[in-house]
């Protein structure tokens, strides 16, 4: 038993705090609410106008991924409290995370994504014909 | 080296007496699994993105899908329903992060009165989710065509007038161009195409078949998260009711279940987008 300290920290009630910075950190959170509700509404609103408006694919992409990222933002960093964990969780968790996501977007989604449809539209159109399943009726 | 200087001490790991993440075993391993649930999700939406970048000229617009509201039969309201679903999903996570602040002031009462919110949105977002499924599979009672048009296998869905209701079946409206055809050429569409019903897993009204696939997988996936972490917010409920967070001295157990819960939360936002904005 000579790993184990009793003078180890305990982190679970650390975290405990009092009646005035509770209500600090309430008043912080209903702030993030008010924000990703905001954000959501503004969203809808312009996912319901968009096509009134004739507005590009490519605004539509970058203003709601935007968006996205920013709530996600809020989401990690104010309600799971990463904002509050040492550097170094934070880094064990943003890294290697980033680091596979970002080459799985640009990989896959993006760069293979339109290949194949390219290489899609190369073929015969008579491999185009039978898709679709079959007629089947309720 | 020699040395143990007390810079050193501070940051020689678990061994050291202190851990260098600053926090909690269980906390940590929380995170840890968070980052591998999330790791599958980015697949399974980057696949979603994949398949929808290569049949893009199938692919439906979501607010020719997505219009459906409770007790308003027949109005062609796109978005509003998920966005209320979004607001029911945010508006638990509120709750939750409230009971995990109630916790860190030891008040059991207050705990138990945020959690127990948090479980009735969780339900609130598993029953909409139904009533989203239930839409989604039945479709409209014209069903849609599938055919041949300029180079790639459209679905075309027959032109309704949605101020009156009237439903003109001559006239039929690919998802998403909203481009109406002559009545020749409907004609033509609907004698070559093939027609269908609702959404299965072979095929859908709406557009190419991975889309209805990949409706059911990734919300499905997810709403299978929703319901699992309404059932362990559930067993925490009874722990803090039985008393045994005040016996421990600190409410970390919602702590670790509430990061679950933000992550289902963080999940929808990336799902909403991707479904049903973009």
């Amino acid at each position: 038993m000579s790993e184990f300290h009793d003078d180890y920290p305990s982190y679970e009630t650390m975290a405990n705090h009092d009646e005035a910075s509770g209500k600090k950190t309430r008043k912080k959170i209903w702030l993030v609410f008010t924000l990703l509700l905001v954000v959501t509404i503004v969203e809808i609103f312009v996912g319901m106008m968009a096509a009134d408006w004739g507005a590009s694919k490519l605004f539509l992409k970058v203003f709601f991924i935007s968006f996205t990222i920013l709530k996600a933002y809020y989401i990690i960093y104010s309600f799971m409290h990463l904002g509050d964990e040492v550097k170094w969780l934070k880094w064990v968790i943003i890294a290697p995370y980033s680091g596979f996501i970002l080459y799985l977007i640009f990989m896959m989604t993006i760069g293979e994504g339109n290949f194949s449809k390219e290489a899609r539209h190369d073929l015969p159109p008579a491999t185009e014909q039978h898709k679709g399943g079959g007629g089947e009726h309720h | 080296m020699a040395g143990h200087s007390a810079e050193m001490h501070k940051y020689s790991g678990w061994g050291g007496g202190v851990s260098p993440l600053g926090a909690s075993y269980g906390k940590v391993f929380m995170w840890f699994f968070l980052i591998s649930d999330a790791l599958t999700f980015s697949g399974f939406l980057c696949a979603y993105g994949f398949m929808r970048h290569k049949f893009a000229g199938e692919w439906p617009d979501p607010a020719a899908v997505f219009h459906h509201f409770p007790f308003l039969h027949g109005k062609h309201l796109p978005l509003l329903y998920v966005g209320f679903m979004t607001f029911i999903l945010i508006m638990s996570s509120v709750t939750m992060v409230l009971a995990v602040e109630a916790g860190h002031r030891m008040k059991k009462q207050a705990v138990l009165f945020w959690l127990g919110l948090t479980i009735i949105g969780g339900f609130g977002f598993v029953g909409s989710q139904a009533w989203e499924w239930y839409n989604f599979i039945s479709g409209n009672e014209q069903g849609a065509v599938r055919a041949m048009h300029h180079g790639d296998v459209k679905t075309f869905q027959f032109y309704s007038d949605h101020k009156t209701h009237v439903i003109d079946t001559t006239r039929l409206v690919p998802p998403g161009g909203h481009e109406a055809l002559s009545v020749e050429e409907s004609g033509k569409l609907k004698a070559s195409g093939k027609r269908v019903y609702g959404a299965s897993l072979r095929q859908n009204e709406y557009g190419h078949t991975l889309f209805g696939d990949f409706f059911f997988f990734i919300t499905g996936f997810h709403g299978f998260h929703v319901f699992s972490g309404v059932m362990i917010n559930l067993v925490i409920f009874i722990m803090v009711a039985r008393g045994m967070m005040q016996r421990r001295g600190h409410y970390e157990m919602v702590e670790k279940v509430g990061l679950y819960w933000h992550f289902v939360d963080l999940v929808w936002v990336f799902v909403f987008t991707f479904f049903y904005l973009l």
